[in-house]
């Protein structure tokens, strides 16, 4: 077995976990990032994208709020071209409280949380389609954000500076001599071969699966994994961030994001974070509780459903999920278990991710005696080349506010046009075009899923109809002299086939019926991907079948 | 005031009308715009899940006596597609195949795809010739997006077929980009630019000794047949079509077929508005309703043809509320009994998913019934994927059956 | 019904990414500066935001003939979100002299039309005048101009005596600019054969229908004309006089355009909308009712016909083609082409022209084919592009009609 040694090494490739190898490696310090899936495979590419305000936590997690707010600013200026300044309204529907909206303005002034009562023919100029019977509207500094272009940026930055980032690698064993946590053992998932990680430190930085590697080093720590279901529609009714001003809870939040406009969360508790369902009757509601925000909300397209596991840390008995904090907890796990060399960072949410890294490598360094100070928060994040790094700006519009450097709804379409790549685009829908699928594919995605998250490709209207086949094809043709064969290729396509088709059964009626059944027509009918099932295998550098990784969605 | 009005605008309604037009009827053929057949593989497929086709379908018929096959039965099948047909033949487009051996015929993935009558232009594509240990060579150009050739060769040679696999430098043209299936379509209809790529081709045939060549379903939209031949000549070798991804270059060649047929039987056809609903005296269709600029235009016959689809072609929507509507006249559908039995788990399951078997019941005149089996209305009549009990893409039946209930919708 | 409660930009939605549209394009097939209805249509508008710069400025290239509209299986209003597409690009960026001048087509009819028209018409058929105009303002050297006239067809109608008397149904004729301007002969047929008919022909003040404006991005100046004639038909619609029209394209502007691109869904604008006909839809609906006379004179001729995208779009079929057929005699040749290419100004502009041209090449190569030389078209500017191009005189289908009556 092979054996690398470094000096902290971090499970789990979603925010937090690169969050810290950045933070780390920035520092001087040695460290190794093992993440089972992709980067994001897990919690992080399965949310709604909200950069928040901390409007949503002012009553209930004054704490958290006040955390979101710092680190709302710090990220907009770290990372802008994964983030678009939608901004965020509050708002009082007439099936919401109406006092709630003064406690709500005082508790925004008592965090930090900016916050502005604008008129509601105002909230009506700027957005038409919302319901005119709202009464009052707060504007906050809600955003929306790249949470996968964001991950990658910080990965980059991390391998810049020394990180060892490592997908697809599964942790098997972490390693204890007596009481003390020295390495582990990782599977990389695409040979089988096993490796040997010595470290001073393990970061457990797996967020829903948190517990799971705690397990490992014979620690309790529990994580209860909140399920939260979200729904994407076809076009943005939105362009701003809509929140119902009331206490969290589901169904209460528009967040328009890249050309869709996700309508979220459910919140329910599941036993396991890799086993569980998407229930109709959580998609009937949300689209209830949608009406209520923009009338006629269920006449609009739904593209798919999805749903993520919040991390939850549960420290004591809390009566629900909901209230549980959504502040974030380091875990010295020598103080609390009397076992040494590994710490746990737990609950926490996106926006707060570099926080998390912050405290957690101030502590980890303090330990190493490295006295490096953070630099998070003032260095600016590099861009991925699959993200056309040579175009941050684009010259099409003479007008001053398509230079920002943040991304804009209209920037992948003002690219393709300045370079007249209309006929090259493999993704129709989300206007991807073929450089951009062969940047992913060099980058090293590992299967037809990584592009997708990479580059959006097949995330649009027709769910991968035409470019599932295309990208399929530039994959086999880049990667063939490198061991990938026609098997493999015929697998990722029946792969993602199937993984696109979970996420589509629960929205499936009206103009999304019909494509599903067209993209049947294209696969089963013109295509016959069905007879090349003995002709398909896992394999060739390509994951795509293996229990670690496979996430089961329970039929309802 | 029409003799007929055939709504929808696929293979069936055209041959509805085709049939109705034939008898010195005025007809029309009313839909909102173009649909499957600038979808599907340009190919006839009767029943592919079997070597015989026909042998495949008399077996069904005793055991679904339900499926739309069984209620037409094999004489109307076979002269429907006999007729269809002919009309290509007239159109200097033959369809070429039998009624009781399946064709294979390659995809743009290099599966072997079985299908009963196939154009002239992808004939010699058939496996069975394609085994014979000659080599065959599969080409397109790199500014196509929609046809790969290393992976088709790769997949046809694990199959047994000696395929390569090459790109072609694209002629000169006055376009820099945008080079769709139907844009280099037209351009082979031009002799200059096929020349250009029969030099290419026949250099490669020089070097590699290729029998056949596998070509995108792109060689021409107006005289394929002629630029097939053309490009064989050039080439010295046998070419055939691929079928490519929609917008289908193959389907749309039968429907501008069918179309002329009709129009030149002095049909009428009227595409860009949504039939939205009938107005019924009785067990009687007296008119029809067309979405228009500012008002519905009302339109009368004494005979209807519901040829409008299924799901895919839109003859049928779901509501987010788990409902399933026919949307031109509102007949009564026959669903799976509630939503949780629309789908399978997996999206290639076997058995397909229920929810696309969904239809209208029909007695054997074809004409709609409703849930109890009592006819809805006596002058009107269903045809193809409308129909329910059958999943036309899942049992490789889809242009047949549209011909075979097309024809009979335009004889009874 | 569902398929058309999604208002226009909604019914982006229904894409289901088939590019049927995108094959039948006539534009798309002629020239890659404009990457196809699909694309510009239901895909770039899910990236399109109002209070952000315009992203993309090939949509210009779209020429409105809405044949996309007409092949879409869904239902997506393609043509219509393209229009909307360009006005906020026009919105945000200006407008340029020469769209400015050829959208105000009352404006430069104005200007020609009158004693004055044969030294206009001379200068415009100066090649040396041509090439100025196209230095200077951008409209190609070859594109079609029509003649003015030298009186206005609204002068000859109040000068005119009317050939009925008595208490008769009563009829709103809406002539648009080409009519009075250009060919009043047109208008003149149009009164004979509603006056043989029985009706008394009333012509209310009207202005252009602002179809040029709309099609030209200037969504504000467009609305004020609308609202204008709004103003000016809704007393007889609300009286229930119909109004009819000869030109397809102002019609369907009164009936759809109008409202649908400028968002007017007030019951006045419906009133007029639901008011307004063809007019020969006007007169196959009283064929249908059995109310049109049928004492025609045989005309022993087969003539080449040009259904105009203005009257697909319509999508009432073809009327002329069903009260033509009632004349013995007459055969119409239907046209399949597309499109003759000019899409109202579209084809006049110098970077479009040669794209007009080769649209409409299918249409010429008819018209040139039958050997006939007469044509017919119910659309002004088809009109002029088909004769300009062909050499072939081309005439609104009214006429003909006038003729077997035995009105002209």
């Amino acid at each position: 077995m092979q054996t690398i040694s470094t000096d902290v090494l971090v499970i789990g490739g979603g925010a937090t976990g690169t969050g810290c190898a950045l933070d780390l490696a920035m520092r001087g310090i040695r460290c190794v990032l093992v993440e089972k899936g992709d980067l994001t495979h897990g919690t992080t590419g399965r949310y709604h994208g909200l950069l928040h305000s901390g409007g949503r936590y002012v009553t209930k997690d004054p704490q958290s709020a006040r955390e979101c707010a710092q680190e709302n600013a710090i990220l907009r200026r770290i990372m802008p071209h994964c983030i678009e300044q939608t901004s965020g309204f509050f708002v009082i529907t007439p099936w919401d409280d109406e006092s709630y909206g003064d406690v709500f303005v005082a508790n925004c002034h008592r965090t930090g949380v900016p916050v502005q009562e604008i008129s509601v023919a105002e909230m009506l100029r700027r957005e038409p389609l919302l319901n005119p019977r709202i009464s009052r509207v707060f504007e906050v500094p809600d955003a929306s954000a790249d949470s996968f272009l964001a991950t990658h940026s910080v990965a980059l930055a991390a391998r810049e500076y020394g990180a060892d980032i490592r997908t697809y690698h599964n942790v098997i064993e972490l390693i204890r001599v007596g009481d003390r946590v020295v390495g582990a053992v990782v599977e990389d998932l695409r040979s089988g071969e096993r490796i040997r990680i010595d470290c001073a430190y393990v970061l457990n930085a797996a967020g829903a699966w948190a517990g799971k590697i705690a397990a490992l080093a014979g620690v309790t720590v529990t994580v209860v994994p909140g399920k939260g279901t979200m729904v994407a529609m076809n076009h943005r009714m939105v362009n701003t961030v809509v929140n119902r001003c009331k206490l969290p809870s589901d169904g209460d939040i528009i967040v328009p994001i890249h050309t869709v406009a996700v309508i979220g969360t459910t919140d329910v508790h599941v036993p396991d974070p890799d086993v569980f369902g998407i229930e109709p009757e959580e998609i009937q509601f949300m689209l209830d509780e949608g009406e209520k925000l923009v009338p006629g909300f269920r006449q609009y397209r739904a593209l798919r459903a999805w749903a993520g596991v919040r991390p939850l840390y549960k420290d004591k008995d809390v009566a629900s999920d909901r209230d549980i904090p959504r502040t974030f907890k380091l875990l010295d796990h020598e103080e609390r278990d009397g076992v040494s060399g590994i710490f746990s960072i737990v609950g926490g949410k996106w926006t707060t991710y570099r926080l998390m890294a912050e405290q957690t490598v101030n502590e980890i360094a303090r330990r190493l005696g490295n006295t490096q100070p953070c630099r998070t928060a003032s260095e600016v994040l590099p861009i991925p080349k699959f993200e056309h790094t040579r175009h941050a700006t684009v010259t099409v519009s003479p007008d001053p506010a398509a230079q920002t450097p943040h991304y804009w709804l209209g920037k992948p379409l003002a690219l393709v046009e300045s370079q007249h790549a209309a006929g090259d685009l493999i993704c129709e829908c989300e206007l991807v075009t073929r450089d951009r699928i062969q940047a992913a594919i060099d980058a090293g995605a590992h299967n037809l899923d990584d592009i997708r998250r990479d580059v959006r490709m097949g995330m649009g209207p027709c769910q991968g109809g035409w470019c599932i086949y295309r990208t399929a094809n530039i994959l086999y043709e880049r990667r063939c002299a490198d061991g990938l064969s026609h098997v493999h290729t015929n697998e990722a396509i029946l792969h993602f086939l199937q993984e696109r088709w979970k996420g589509l059964t629960p929205v499936l009626w009206g103009d999304q019926l019909r494509q599903a059944r067209l993209d049947e027509l294209i696969y089963y009918g013109v295509l016959g991907i069905q007879r090349l099932r003995a002709l398909a295998e896992p394999g060739g550098g390509l994951v795509t079948q293996h229990p670690a990784i496979a996430t089961e969605y329970v039929q309802a | 005031m029409y003799d007929t009005i055939v709504i929808g605008a696929g293979l069936a309604g055209l041959m509805a009308a085709i049939g109705r037009a034939e008898r010195g009827e005025k007809v029309m053929v009313l839909a909102k715009g173009h649909g499957t057949t600038h979808w599907t593989t340009g190919c006839l497929d009767l029943f592919a899940e079997v070597d015989d086709p026909i042998a495949g379908i008399i077996q069904l018929t005793d055991q679904r006596p339900h499926h739309p096959y069984a209620l037409v039965g094999l004489t109307m099948i076979e002269q429907g597609v006999a007729r269809f047909r002919a009309i290509c033949e007239a159109a200097g487009y033959p369809m070429v195949g039998n009624f009781n051996r399946n064709l294979l015929l390659p995809t743009a993935l290099g599966a072997l795809r079985p299908t009963a009558f196939a154009p002239a232009t992808m004939i010699n594509g058939d496996a069975r010739q394609l085994r014979d240990g000659r080599p065959t060579l599969i080409a397109s150009f790199g500014v196509l997006r929609d046809f790969f050739p290393p992976l088709i060769a790769a997949n046809l040679r694990a199959q047994g077929i000696a395929a390569e696999a090459a790109l072609l430098a694209l002629p000169p043209t006055g376009r820099q980009h945008d080079f769709s299936p139907v844009i280099l379509a037209r351009m082979f209809d031009q002799p200059d630019f096929r020349a250009r790529v029969g030099e290419q081709l026949a250099a490669f045939v020089r070097k590699g000794g290729y029998a056949r060549i596998g070509m995108p379903a792109i060689l021409g939209l107006k005289h394929p047949t002629e630029v097939v031949r053309d490009l064989q000549n050039r080439a010295g070798a046998l070419i055939f079509e691929i079928p490519t991804l929609p917008t289908s270059v193959a389907g749309m060649r039968l429907y501008h077929i069918l179309e002329n047929a009709l129009l030149s039987l002095g049909g009428r056809m009227q595409l860009g508005g949504f039939v939205q609903r009938g107005e019924p005296l009785k067990e009687t269709l007296v008119a029809v309703f067309s979405e228009a600029a500012a008002r519905e235009q009302r339109h009368t016959a004494r005979r209807w043809v519901l040829a409008t689809g299924g799901i895919l072609g839109g003859g049928i929507r779901a509501t987010p509320e788990g409902h399933l509507r026919e949307t031109a006249l509102d007949l009564p559908l026959q669903t799976p009994d509630s939503r949780s039995g629309w789908f399978a788990a997996r999206f290639l399951a076997e058995q397909g998913h229920p929810v696309f078997q969904s239809g209208v019941r029909v007695d054997r005149s074809l004409r709609p019934l409703d849930a109890s089996g009592r006819l809805v209305y006596e002058n009107v009549m269903v045809a193809g994927s409308a129909l329910a009990g059958f999943d036309p893409v899942r049992e490789g039946c889809l242009e047949g059956v549209a011909i075979a209930t097309g024809w009979a919708a335009g004889q009874q | 019904m569902d398929h058309i409660e999604l208002s226009l930009t909604q019914s982006l939605d229904h894409c289901i990414k088939c590019n049927i549209c995108t094959a039948a394009c006539p534009v798309a097939a002629v020239t890659d500066a404009f990457p196809g209805p699909k694309y510009v249509g239901p895909q770039a508008q899910r990236f399109r935001h109002a209070a952000q710069p315009v992203p993309d400025a090939s949509v210009d290239y779209c020429s409105g003939c809405r044949v996309c509209n007409q092949v879409c299986p869904t239902g997506v209003r393609i043509a219509e979100l393209n229009a909307r597409a360009r006005a906020q690009m026009v919105a945000e960026r200006g407008m340029p002299l020469r769209n400015r001048i050829i959208a105000r087509s009352g404006l430069v009819g104005r200007l020609s039309c009158g004693p004055q028209a044969p030294l206009v018409n001379l200068t415009l058929s100066f090649a040396p005048a041509r090439w100025l105009i196209e230095q200077v303002l951008g409209i190609h050297r070859h594109a079609p101009l029509p003649k003015a006239s030298t009186y206005t067809f609204q002068h000859w109608f109040r000068r005119r005596k009317s050939t009925v008397a008595g208490r008769r149904p009563k009829v709103v004729y809406f002539h648009g600019c080409s009519t009075n301007y250009y060919e009043p002969h047109v208008g003149k047929a149009a009164v004979a054969v509603l006056e043989h008919l029985g009706f008394e022909v009333i012509i209310p003040p009207q202005r252009c229908c602002g179809l040029p404006l709309l099609s030209n991005g200037d969504f504000p100046a467009a609305q004020k004309h609308h609202q204008y004639n709004v103003a000016q038909l809704l007393p007889f619609v609300r009286a229930g006089i119909p109004i009819v029209g000869t030109s397809t394209s102002c019609t369907l502007t009164l009936k759809e355009e109008a409202p649908e691109l400028l968002g007017l869904h007030g019951d006045d604008v419906r009133a007029v909308a639901a008011g307004t006909y063809d007019i020969f839809e006007f007169l196959r609906n009283l064929h249908e009712r059995g109310e049109l006379r049928t004492d025609f004179r045989s005309i022993e001729r087969r003539l080449p016909y040009h259904p105009p995208c203005q009257l697909r779009a319509h999508r009432i079929g073809r009327p002329v083609l069903d009260v033509l057929g009632l004349v013995p005699g007459l055969h119409l040749d239907e046209s399949r082409a597309d499109c003759c290419g000019i899409a109202g100004t579209y084809g006049l502009k110098r970077e479009k022209y040669q794209i007009a041209m080769d649209v409409g090449k299918p249409l010429f190569d008819f018209v040139q084919a039958s050997g006939q030389n007469l044509a017919l078209c119910d659309s002004e500017t088809c009109r002029w592009q088909i004769s300009g191009a062909t050499g072939v005189e081309t005439r609104h289908p009214i006429e003909i009609l006038a003729e077997a009556y035995g009105v002209l």
